[in-house]
């Protein structure tokens, strides 16, 4: 936000003048009004302790952070190669594995990877968009932005994204317009035209709906708004049925045929036929109807073989294998402690690293090296040469802040940010991301369930 | 619609009316404890109890003799009755089912209905009865009122879908049900008083009916005549024969069912339950035996909705 000790960047100066000119008052009206907005729209998540489920809202700052359009459209660009890339290896991976054969990849972190989905095969995929909606997890360092982790599965915080507009847009009505601020309300027309472009064959006017677990999950209610916004319904694996290789929900009318699902459902609760067979989320013999290309699962079981923090390390060289380029966007610097260098280098640097359990996710299974204590690294030390395979390790980076609303006043935060990619004949990116923030002074983890929170990401022309 | 869907908005409408009419009970029986004699006290809470088909907190011998006792009683009670968790008809677990229903179904009503009944949820949520002692009848009277916003918001802004017809069927049928459960909690405990209109003006005041019947008779209070209003009189928007005719009307509106045969004995059951209000009533002998019969006819209806709409066999259901 500044290029230096209190000179703002250009695009930030109508920000820092708001924030500075601002009685304290009326920004600890505008962040009460914020926050009691979310409140108030039930706009929450679910937290599970014992057999109590509680309904929280995450934190919200009212103070925006700021792109502008010129630093967008470079992002813009590096994620459509980078999802490029990834779908172009989805496809084969599960087909004729090019990329093993000619050594760019090693077969042993594929198949080791526990979301390698084998009945996935030989599927083929409409417009061979495995990964129909994407949300990368970007962070900015003085090296510019980096991706920190591409979630490929069942990505959530779009909702935010838009709950986090429409509250700080209230508050800080001025500010929005003369910021020229990109609209990013019209994220479900795109979504909805996504899925439409993966219908099946022929279902030129295709019926949705939006797989949930239930309403216990933890992002309950994004399922909930994302099917209102899309026009879908909102079905529970209870809900459909497969018969003779169709997919049909139940409704009052009798069994209507669901062509395209958007799934927000992890792979092994799909289809207790074929994967966890303990599932009561799924539906029986969906993946033989999708198979057979009755319908359309968005995203495609088995990508998450794609966003394992193992074959992350990887992505810059499928972009270079498939697409012929160089990437736009960094990895950060990841080392693979199944490799014996890594792993040493690892154990010998423990305190500057962050590791990471490659099957974890939510900040868990993490030692930040820097804010740890010796007991935690000895603890992480064994773990790493008992079973190295499952961590990599990356150089802690100096993250980017952006100013919060901490006691009525403006202090730096840690952020990142998390930006959706939509592809279906083409990839569609809205200007706008779900920018979550480390509340807690010094930390560096932006997980909700760990202290995070988030706030509003202004893609602003100026 | 989706059958899960259908039902979820159907609950909705029975526990939010569920709430809103043990709240309008409440809010009348509050205002009698200010100035009301013992025995109608009691009257009172025993009525309440019969209509929720609950026994009090302390079984059948709490009534007190004295006054201070009774003021004291009417405390426990009324928590019972609001807040009671483990009561699963109190004012706060149907409001709090009604809002979990609609949740669930946020993507069937429309946001401002949403956002009415959760901030009467938030309003609730915190409160205990000694939050609301100084003044219970301001508390009722608002917890109603933010129940006929809700109603009132859905009447200007939810989509008149399928979603839309279920909810006011599960109003309807709701509706049916605690009103005959109050004229037989009514009409079985007064033939035990001496005062044989004990409650028959609040009977009135319960269904919005006191201006209605003043206009058709007069100022005296007669069990029979406020009776024949709050049963059939076609023009008292809470009359039996209005809410049995508006679940009826519902149905209509609704496609047919996968179940054939269960939807033509849903339609079946609202005519004939609407039929003995409109016939039978007028020459009914037995007036209380007529009532046991439309709620069973109501709670058939309950139950054979449900068939023919969600747990229809799918065997024979028609595939779209």
């Amino acid at each position: 936000m500044f290029v230096a000790q209190g000179v703002p960047r250009e695009h930030c100066r109508a920000l820092c003048e708001a924030l500075r000119s601002a009685p304290r008052e009326e920004l600890e009206t505008i962040q009460e009004r914020v926050t009691r907005s979310f409140s108030q729209e039930g706009i929450t998540f679910t937290v599970h302790g014992g057999d109590e489920a509680e309904e929280r809202i995450i934190p919200v700052d009212c103070v925006p952070r700021l792109l502008t359009l010129a630093e967008w459209s470079e992002l813009e660009a590096g994620l459509v190669q980078r999802i490029s890339a990834l779908n172009l290896f989805l496809a084969d991976v599960y087909g004729d594995c090019r990329i093993v054969r000619d050594g760019v990849i090693p077969i042993d972190v594929v198949l080791d990877c526990p979301q390698y989905r084998p009945e996935m095969r030989g599927v083929s995929v409409p417009n061979n968009a495995w990964v129909a909606v994407c949300g990368t997890d970007i962070v900015r360092t003085h090296e510019g932005f980096m991706v920190l982790e591409d979630n490929l599965r069942v990505p959530s915080g779009v909702s935010y994204m838009i709950a986090n507009r429409k509250a700080v847009k209230a508050g800080l009505r001025r500010l929005f317009r003369t910021c020229r601020v990109q609209e990013v309300e019209h994220y479900g027309r795109l979504l909805r035209q996504t899925l439409t472009e993966l219908a099946p064959r022929g279902r030129l006017d295709p019926s949705l709906a939006l797989l949930t677990p239930g309403t216990w999950n933890s992002a309950f209610y994004e399922h909930m708004f994302l099917a209102q916004e899309i026009g879908a319904e909102l079905v529970e694996g209870q809900d459909l049925l497969v018969n003779d290789g169709f997919v049909y929900m139940r409704t009052t009318a009798g069994l209507r045929r669901v062509d395209v699902i958007y799934r927000r459902v992890d792979d092994d609760f799909l289809d207790p036929l074929v994967f966890r067979r303990d599932s009561l989320l799924g539906v029986p013999g969906l993946l033989n109807a999708y198979k057979r290309g009755n319908v359309t699962l968005a995203n495609a079981p088995g990508t998450g073989v794609a966003d394992d923090k193992s074959v992350y390390a990887y992505v810059p060289d499928m972009v270079r294998y498939y697409l012929a380029e160089e990437p736009l966007l960094k990895n950060v610097d990841t080392r693979l402690c199944r490799r014996p260098e890594d792993l040493e280098y690892t154990l010998d640097n423990l305190e500057h690293l962050v590791v990471k359990r490659v099957g974890e996710s939510g900040g868990h299974g993490m030692l930040v090296g820097p804010h740890s204590t010796p007991e935690e690294r000895d603890e992480f030390r064994e773990s790493l040469r008992a079973a190295p395979a499952e961590y990599i390790s990356q150089p802690t980076l100096a993250l980017s802040r952006s100013p919060c609303l901490v006691d009525d006043r403006a202090e730096p935060r840690h952020v990142d940010l998390r930006p959706f990619v939509l592809t279906g004949a083409q990839s569609r990116i809205v200007p706008g991301a779900f920018c979550r923030v480390a509340l807690r002074r010094g930390s560096l983890v932006v997980n909700s369930s760990q202290g995070g929170g988030g706030k509003d990401l202004w893609v602003v022309d100026l | 619609m989706l059958s899960r869907s259908a039902q979820g908005v159907y609950w909705m409408g029975r526990y939010l009316t569920r709430a809103q009419y043990l709240s309008r009970l409440l809010e009348l029986h509050v205002q009698a404890l200010v100035d009301r004699s013992v025995e109608e006290i009691h009257f009172g809470w025993r009525r309440i109890y019969r209509t929720m088909k609950r026994f009090p907190p302390a079984g059948e011998s709490w009534l007190p003799e004295a006054d201070e006792f009774a003021l004291a009683d009417s405390f426990t009670l009324a928590d019972d009755l609001t807040f009671e968790r483990s009561n699963p008809d109190s004012v706060w677990s149907s409001l709090e089912r009604g809002r979990e229903n609609a949740r669930q179904m946020r993507h069937c009503i429309s946001a401002e209905m949403w956002s009415c009944l959760n901030l009467a949820y938030l309003r609730m949520r915190d409160l205990e009865t000694v939050d609301i002692w100084r003044t219970p009848e301001a508390f009722y009277g608002q917890t109603c009122n933010e129940i006929h916003n809700f109603v009132g918001l859905a009447d200007a802004t939810m989509y008149r879908s399928s979603a839309w017809r279920f909810m006011r069927l599960g109003r309807a049928i709701e509706r049916v049900q605690l009103a005959v459960s109050l004229i037989l909690a009514q009409t079985e405990l007064g033939r035990r008083m001496k005062r044989r209109t004990l409650g028959w003006a609040g009977m009135l005041r319960m269904h919005h009916a006191s201006e209605a019947y003043s206009r058709l008779y007069g100022i005296e209070i007669r069990p029979s005549r406020v009776l024949d209003l709050l049963a059939s009189d076609p023009l008292l928007p809470a009359s039996l024969l209005s809410s049995v005719r508006a679940a009826a009307a519902e149905l209509d509106a609704i496609a047919t069912g996968p179940d054939a045969e269960a939807d033509a004995a849903a339609r079946r059951l609202a005519g004939r339950a609407g039929a003995m209000i409109l016939y039978d009533w007028p020459e009914a002998r037995d007036r209380e035996e007529l009532l046991r019969r439309v709620d069973r006819c109501t709670r058939d209806l309950h139950g054979t909705v449900l068939d023919a709409f969600v747990d229809y066999g799918i065997q024979d259901a028609p595939l779209r």
